[in-house]
């Protein structure tokens, strides 16, 4: 099947929010979507981006019943290593399922690879669940490693509450100005 | 102790920055795995597009630490984007030198970091760290935060540069 992969334009916006929704669904966690797609495009398409995304997308012949030729994405940003300097972040890489096996998440993938080259990053990292065996087995035998597994990393993260708490917390302090 | 201040890191800092990254790489015992340089460090914090920013402590020159230095810790950042509730911040590394702790330097660079990331309107902050560092842990756990990895079953991957370079060349 043939099909392109290029970088996401402000109006793929609403088709990248659908997908986002049906890997979320995919990952059970569906009810943790609060974004929508004109956030999407404010935060990743204006002036200042905080992610840059890759699509896939097939010739009409090939949509989906639905009508839609945009059937993968694959959202990133630039992360920094303080060991090796700059690291590429694979966030979300989705194909349809209808659309799989035909090498789409590989090309998106390759593609990623050659940009994270171009600006020199030292890396590509990206978390998966540890249920997703497909996912686990399709990645590693690119050469990726299971960090958690082999150095113990654990993802942490503090949420909306625990952060004003923390914003606001007095610390006592011999002395402190901040700037 | 006498007092410290809490500043934005500037082009003259990238040494000390690079000291305290590779005494933090000592304490996870990976120390041979800091690659990164002063040059790279200037080149991707305080170019054109910095890759990160960079919080540091400082205290006078008077108790100053024993080789000499008033940079005595750092917290090093990024803003980051989860598609599901948006932007992030991220703490990549967050350290304060021994002789220096127990003082609230910490926490302090701690409530900055959440300030900054409450003002920018991120909605979580964000970091990994080493299941066997229970000191770390508990800091992070009192103070909020929730172990995704245990709770959610993430695992973080990472494919290296021969691989990156192998994949690019597809």
């Amino acid at each position: 099947m043939n099909f392109t992969i290029r970088h996401a334009k402000s109006c793929d916006c609403e088709h990248i929010m659908r997908l986002i929704m049906e890997l979320a669904v995919y990952e059970n966690m569906s009810e943790q979507v609060k974004i929508t797609s004109k956030e999407l495009e404010r935060d990743g398409f204006s002036n200042h981006s905080f992610f840059k995304c890759l699509v896939a997308e097939v010739p009409e012949e090939h949509q989906t019943k639905e009508g839609h030729t945009i059937v993968g994405y694959c959202l990133y940003f630039y992360t920094y290593s303080t060991w090796e300097g700059r690291v590429i972040y694979m966030e979300d890489l989705y194909v349809m399922p209808k659309f799989r096996g035909n090498g789409i998440g590989k090309a998106m993938m390759c593609r990623i690879a050659q940009i994270g080259r171009q600006s020199e990053c030292a890396r590509l990292q990206f978390n998966v669940l540890n249920w997703n065996k497909p996912s686990i087995e399709f990645y590693k035998s690119h050469g990726a490693l299971d960090l958690t597994e082999k150095e113990g990393w654990h993802a942490m993260r503090f949420e909306v509450a625990a952060m004003e708490k923390l914003a606001q917390m007095t610390v006592a302090t011999c002395a402190t100005t901040t700037t | 102790m006498a007092k410290y201040i809490l500043r934005k890191a500037e082009p003259k800092d990238v040494s000390d920055i690079l000291r305290l990254i590779k005494e933090l790489a000592k304490y996870e015992e990976m120390e041979d795995q800091v690659i990164l340089t002063e040059k790279e460090l200037l080149e991707d914090g305080f170019g054109d597009h910095p890759f990160y920013h960079c919080i540091v402590a400082e205290v006078p020159k008077e108790p100053q630490s024993i080789e000499g230095y008033t940079v005595v810790g750092f917290a090093m950042y990024y803003f980051t984007y989860d598609p599901w509730i948006g932007k992030l911040l991220y703490l990549e590394d967050f350290y304060v030198m021994k002789e220096y702790r127990g003082y609230g330097i910490g926490s302090e660079i701690f409530k900055k970091l959440s300030h900054t990331a409450v003002k920018t309107r991120c909605s979580g902050m964000h970091f990994i760290v080493a299941e066997w560092n229970t000191p770390s842990i508990e800091f992070y756990k009192r103070r909020g935060a929730s172990d995704l990895s245990s709770q959610e079953g993430w695992r973080l991957f990472e494919i290296d540069k021969e691989f990156l370079v192998k994949m690019s060349k597809e």
